[in-house]
């Protein structure tokens, strides 16, 4: 499920543009920060500037050279922290300058780049694909669609708002593209309008045809009903809808009605039917005003001309509380018949305005500017700043209206007006809007021949060896142990938390919080552990995008427990996944570290593809206890043994490991990247990756979403390949693999290669050094390098193109991620790491989730 | 003893910093965790003289915190000292009980010597050469807030301790304003400093070579560690030192900060701390600094870990406080003879009644310093040596004593000439505690004696052989010389001996015809 809404730590929720683009622009650069530039400059005694400047952006993993805490919540030490990045900035635009002096190529040059909402969409396309795919089960297709639909409501409360408030502002610098911010905005807009058609093209060309073919019907014209399904509509209508509607009326004796975003709503024109019984007047008054007031408000709002005198607005709201489709008795037997809510309540609006007459009534939806903006310096209590901003989100600018493409172009006037929406933000729509409704169509019981076979998470192979007077410390220190969700269960590390929680000898357990999940057990172990005396440090990260409600809640009801809470530190978010349990052991105090690629959350840990390990090298404890003591707000420690965290020390980290595989390509010696991330924007390092390709050094990417980066330019990247994976479960992990001159070096972590993971949030990077581990990893990576079905590659023309199978096993990655992860389970003493691929079976040509 | 937590908690000028560190004696010690919060203490306690109200609740609360950890994991033992910004404020007594009260934490505020004296430990137990380096002639220099300490070590001795009032904070709220511009700044600083070393130089120097300069100071340290972070111990040649130290030294704080990223509280003391470095190194001629990543917790842990056996150091920090001791007496001209007499006789006492007096190692130690400084008040006056000693004792630092300590040491070496006072007579003139006054009696008991068996300064009393028998401490000695005056002199100084002990020191002499 390549579905977007959690991992909102990628390409739909990411931060304001506004401040991407402004540091982007501000920094003319690319990531190179040669060498030559470090040293000459650390030896330079007469430039003040360039020594500090070496020792600011070029110090390496070990300690990066930045010492400005980004624990401390002052406003100087922010300050400074700013001002750091941008003389980082600064550094590497002058090292870069200096670069590309020498080789003749300037690897910023915005024609080398894509944009990034481009390339987001683009992403959409490709989900799009897999529900145009016919090779999928229908329940599927259904799935990835509903899919399409949720990321691009995301997109527009966010990346598009983004740049609609760079418009308002007046903003005109370029992105890392070389367009402005309008011009961006028209390109989205331009591609958006065809991505929604597609969308519906797809439903309604393929999708419903293939519905009906299963005996699925959804009746979209309700006169199509027998007197048997009407008679049953109604009676649903008047039991259980009916009861929950509020319309509302809009007059100029009352403001027009609060819209809540994403709200589905039927926006109806009504007018008054004269009464002539005496036993309705209290009706007949209360409409003669309505009339009188409705009227008013057309003479000064309309001046008269947009509506005919005698017609009113009113609206309701479709409500969420009930299913989106409505199950009608089938007249065929096998087959089923449903009818959309919306379209049950335009049948029954006359039931709703008695005493009216309605004109026309027809669903709208609208789409309003979610991102959610907070002056933390001027904040004293974030929890409540977050509750109060939240709050507002409801009253932000419409940025999108999609509404049925039959509606009364009276109506639609009157709509545009009162909520101020521009031509180019108009969506007319071919079916029913808001299709995230299709995720509870997928989620119905019944029709598992039109889903794919549902895969059950397998036991970790390293974990099923224990005994009974064994525990999971025991096994953790015979050996590190790497787990590969979904594919591997989440059980694990629930498991340490909760262990720990009862454990006599466990002293402390420190933990990030992200996102979890509804009834997260890893809370609730928390919880426990703090009632049972131990010492629990949460930091719950209350900015993360969507789930500030959510993680409020958590911090709360874990506050209350005994634990101690963090709610985030000021100006960063902190999205690294580190876990930490403290022992007191016979032979001192040791320290358990889970250190992951994705949340702890134990509900999207079935449906995303993310990496974790656990480890009690003294090293990685020691480190996370900086980590946390870092959050906790005392300094940062003077140097990491293991962890490269953003955003100090993680961006020049990456650097280092680029520019060493540089050298080893100059060397004639094994010189290759690969990584795999959700999303590629960051200019510096797409800079730092150009150069590379340019000195030889191969390099694989595999990136699910934005890829800023192009492939295949002369000179510039053509030792580079894309590729992005959209499958059943959703791409998360990041993993990356340097072939450091032979001695390979595999490293996962929480960030992609975004300006905002590497400068705005906390994020952690680690080394694999138990080498079963790093292998397994890199096992994943050349799985999905294999991938002929489910991959899409980036090519020179910019556009992804599936693979060409021709001449080649059908392979699909996370099936054969899934098969090896049962065959391991059940031959736990043989865990044979396969470097080799299974081939699908050529007559299904699909993805064999079985 | 199975594996301990110890923490040690540090207040000081510019951060407050609690460790914890693992003890066994299977592993030794080692710091499993640090937490460092910065609150410039010494901003406020050398400009103020106090703490301002702001800055003690973050501080109460920083240390509630580190309660509230070392509870969660069992912490065994912890020792919380405050250095020089709360030693210095003139609400010190307030301060130091609001700390206590609202933390619940034992608070000792340390003497500079016995801060310094940590540092010292901290590097030798954390620096592996450290015996080879010390070989050769080095310094320690520990650059604080308000003063600057240098210790000179040459063949593996401490030759001298001093403390020289010019600290980078201190300096730096002092005379930053005053400066025109940077450059002056420096210039008003290079001036003070040289003047304050000069004394230093001719005094202890001499023509002494000072091959190794090592410096604690966290903000040189910080500096080079992010210019250098690659080298596991912090060498900084005078090449690259001054290179560093022309970038820097006419920035501001705020340049700093962004140029090298430091912290801007740390940022604020880089300049005064690599003025008074370079000085040191201009003084010394050394060849470069060695910056160790070390704290006075250390030194904590260290001790802690030696009371627990934990580790057994192949340095000796006593011999260090008895060289440097030595060192007092060779400058006030002490009759060495005499005092190596009086040292070896007294210490042969005390280790004989070590179950009557019940003392420890520690008083054995403060008794050894008594015998080894009693005589320096000779040098300010013949007729007035118990006071002039006293004053001496009592303005002199010594290296690794308290307070307290030092107090003690102080009175015994004045009450081995006088008349031992009571203590309500005692406590009307001076802050001597009850429990100090009764070591005091005890070891001027034992000092007096020892003094007595060396009243002719011929050294006729030697390896005396000590045993305590009835109502007696028999003082055996193997000689055929004349101890007439010996014996008068212990009888006529026996009444505290007696009062103290309850027991009559008698001299024994056996000639060695008829051994």
């Amino acid at each position: 499920m390549a579905k977007n809404t959690s991992d909102k730590s990628s390409e739909v929720k990411t931060g304001t543009s506004k401040s991407s683009a402004s540091k982007s622009s501000a920094s003319k650069s690319s990531a190179s920060k040669s060498s030559a530039s470090k040293s000459s400059a650390s030896k330079s005694s007469a430039s003040k500037s360039s020594t500090s400047k070496s020792s600011t952006a070029g110090s390496s993993a070990s300690r990066g050279g930045a010492a400005v805490s980004a624990a401390v919540p002052s406003s100087q030490g922010k300050d400074a922290s700013a001002k750091l990045r941008e003389e980082v900035r600064k550094v590497i635009r002058e090292a870069n300058e200096s670069t590309v002096q020498a080789k003749g190529i300037d690897f910023t040059d915005p024609a080398y780049y894509t944009n990034r909402e481009l390339s987001w969409l683009d992403f959409n396309y490709r989900i799009l694909n897999e529900a145009r795919d016919k090779s999928n089960p229908l329940f599927e297709r259904l799935n990835f669609l509903a899919i399409t639909s949720s990321n691009l409501d995301e997109f527009f409360m966010v990346r598009v708002a983004s740049l609609k408030d760079m418009v308002h502002a007046g903003y005109t610098k370029p992105d890392l593209a070389g367009l402005s911010a309008e011009k961006q905005l028209e390109l989205v807009e331009k591609k958006c309008h065809e991505l929604i058609e597609k969308q519906y093209s797809t439903w309604n060309r393929s999708l419903l045809p293939a519905m009906q073919a299963e005996k699925m019907n959804l009746v979209t014209n309700l006169e199509d009903l027998s007197p048997k399904q009407k008679k049953y509509l109604d009676q649903y209508f008047m039991e259980k809808v009916y009861p929950v509607l509020t319309p509302t009326a809009f007059d100029a004796s009352r403001p027009f009605p609060l819209v809540r975003n994403k709200s589905l709503n039927i926006g109806a024109l009504i007018s008054v039917r004269e009464t002539d019984s005496e036993k309705d007047s209290a009706r007949a008054t209360f409409a003669m005003n309505l009339k009188k007031n409705g009227e008013k408000f057309l003479d000064q709002g309309a001046k008269g001309k947009s509506l005919k005198k005698g017609l009113m607005f009113a609206t309701v709201q479709v409500p969420g509380v009930l299913p989106r489709a409505i199950q009608v008795p089938s007249e065929e037997e096998g087959s089923m018949c449903a009818v959309l809510l919306e379209d049950a309540i335009v049948a029954n609006m006359d039931k709703l305005f008695a005493g009216y007459d309605v004109v026309c009534a027809h669903p709208y939806r609208i789409t309003r500017n979610a991102d959610l903006t907070i002056d933390e310096d001027d904040t004293d209590d974030l929890l409540e700043e977050i509750q109060e901003k939240i709050k507002r989100r409801q009253w932000g600018e419409v940025i999108r209206f999609e509404y049925e493409d039959s509606m009364d172009p009276k109506l639609l006037k009157l709509l545009r007006r009162e909520l101020d929406v521009r031509d180019e933000e108009l969506y007319p729509i071919q079916g029913p809007l808001d299709l995230t409704f299709l995720f509870k169509v997928y989620r119905m019981s019944g029709f598992d021949h039109l889903r794919a076979k549902p895969y059950t998470p397998q036991n970790v192979p390293d974990l099923m060896h224990m005994k009974e007077d064994e525990d999971l410390f025991s096994m953790i220190r015979k050996k590190d142990i790497f787990l590969s969700h979904p594919y591997q269960t989440f059980d694990p590390v629930v498991r340490l938390i909760s262990d720990a929680a009862e454990d006599p000898d466990t002293l402390a357990i420190k933990m990030t919080l992200y996102r979890v999940s509804g009834h997260s057990p890893i809370v609730a172990a928390l919880a426990r552990a703090a009632e049972n005396g131990k010492q629990v440090t949460v930091l719950v990260e209350l900015k993360a995008r969507f789930d500030e409600e959510n993680n409020i809640q958590w911090a709360e009801m874990l506050e209350k427990a005994g634990c101690h809470v963090i709610y985030g530190l000021v100006g960063l978010k902190t999205h690294s996944k580190i876990a930490l349990v403290v022992r007191r052991e016979e032979d001192g105090i040791r320290r358990y570290v889970h250190l992951g690629t994705g949340n702890y959350n134990d509900s999207t840990a079935k449906l995303y593809t993310d990496c974790g390990l656990m480890t009690c090298r003294d090293a990685y404890g020691e480190d996370a206890t900086a980590v946390f003591n870092m959050l906790s707000g005392y300094s940062e420690p003077k140097h990491w043994n293991r962890l490269h965290l953003a955003p100090i020390w993680l961006r020049d980290s990456f650097y280092s490991l680029i520019d060493r595989e540089i050298r080893h390509a100059k060397a004639n010696e094994p010189a290759h990247i690969i990584a795999k991330m959700n999303s590629l924007c960051d200019r510096d390092i797409i800079a730092k990756l150009y150069e590379a390709s340019s000195a030889g050094v191969k390099i694989d990417l595999i990136i699910r979403g934005i890829c800023c980066l192009k492939t295949g330019i002369p000179g510039v990247s053509e030792n580079i390949t894309v590729r992005s994976i959209v499958g059943t479960f959703l791409e998360h992990a990041r993993i990356f693999s340097f072939a450091n001159g032979g001695n390979e070096e595999v490293y996962m972590g929480s960030a992609d290669w975004m300006p905002r993971n590497l400068d705005r949030r906390v994020e952690i990077l680690f080394p694999l050094e138990d080498r079963e581990c790093a292998a397994k990893a890199r096992h994943i990576l050349d799985v999905q390098l294999a991938d002929t079905l489910k991959a899409h590659e980036l090519k020179s023309s910019n556009q992804y193109e599936k693979i060409d199978k021709r001449g080649k096993a059908l392979i699909g990655a996370q099936a054969t991620l899934m098969r090896e992860a049962v065959e391991a389970a059940k031959n736990p003493d043989n865990p044979k790491q396969t470097r080799t691929f299974t081939p699908a079976e050529k007559k299904t040509k699909t993805e064999n989730l079985s | 003893m199975a594996v301990k937590l110890f923490a040690s908690i540090m207040i000081g000028s510019s951060e407050t910093e609690m460790k914890i560190y693992e003890v066994s004696p299977k592993k030794g010690f080692h710091m499993i965790d640090c937490m460092t919060r910065r609150i410039d203490l010494g901003l406020d306690a050398y400009e103020r003289g106090s703490i301002s109200p702001q800055k003690l609740d973050r501080l109460v609360e920083t240390l509630n915190e580190f309660g509230e950890i070392m509870q969660g994991l069992r912490v065994d033992s912890y020792r919380m000292v405050g250095t020089s910004a709360l030693r210095e404020i003139k609400t010190g007594l307030v301060t130091h009980d609001i700390i206590e009260r609202r933390t619940g934490l034992k608070l000792l505020i340390l003497s500079n010597t016995e801060q310094r004296f940590l540092d010292y430990k901290a590097i030798a137990s954390q620096t592996e050469s450290f015996e080879q380096v010390i070989k050769k002639g080095t310094a320690i220099v520990d650059i604080g807030g308000s003063s600057l300490q240098i210790s000179v070590f040459d063949k593996d001795k401490l030759i001298t301790t001093q403390n020289v009032r010019i600290g980078k904070i201190a300096t730096r709220s002092r005379f930053y304003p005053l400066a025109k511009n940077n450059e002056h700044f420096e210039k008003i600083l290079a001036e003070l400093l040289d003047h304050e070393l000069y004394g230093f130089e001719k005094l202890y120097q001499k023509d002494r070579r000072i091959n190794t300069l090592i410096a604690t100071n966290k903000e040189l340290q910080t500096l080079f560690s992010t210019l250098y972070p690659n080298r596991p111990v912090l060498t900084v040649t005078r090449e690259e030192f001054d290179s560093a130290y022309n970038s820097i030294v006419y920035m501001n704080a705020e340049e700093i900060t962004e140029r090298y990223s430091i912290p801007f509280d740390l940022a604020q003391a880089l300049v005064p701390s690599a003025i008074i470095c370079k000085g040191l190194l201009d003084m010394f001629e050394s060849d470069g600094v060695w910056l160790p990543d070390v704290s006075i917790g250390d030194g904590l842990a260290y001790d802690y870990a030696v009371a627990n056996k934990a580790v057994s150091s192949a340095h000796s920090f006593d011999e260090d406080i008895l060289a440097a001791s030595r060192s007092i007496a060779k400058r006030y001209k002490s009759h060495q003879p005499h005092i190596r007499n009086v040292e070896e006789n007294s210490l042969a006492i005390f280790d004989k009644m070590k179950k009557i007096h019940n003392l420890g190692k520690r008083e054995r130690l403060l008794l050894q310093i008594s015998a080894i400084l009693h005589n320096c008040g000779k040098y300010i006056s013949l007729t007035d040596v118990a006071d002039c000693a006293y004053n001496i004792l009592l303005v002199t630092e010594i290296i690794g004593l308290s307070q307290s300590e030092q107090r003690i040491v102080a009175n015994i070496i004045r009450f081995n000439t006088l008349d031992f006072p009571y203590y309500e007579e005692l406590s009307q003139t001076t802050n001597v505690s009850r429990e100090e006054y009764i070591v005091i009696a005890k070891l001027t008991a034992i000092l007096k004696a020892a003094n007595a068996l060396d009243r002719s300064h011929h050294q006729r009393v030697t390896d005396i052989r000590v045993s305590v028998k009835g109502d007696e401490v028999i003082l055996g000695v193997l000689s055929d010389k004349d101890l007439t005056l010996e014996r008068g002199t212990l009888e006529e100084k026996d009444s505290l001996f007696e009062e103290v002990y309850n027991l009559k020191p008698v001299l024994h002499q056996t000639s060695t015809a008829r051994k």
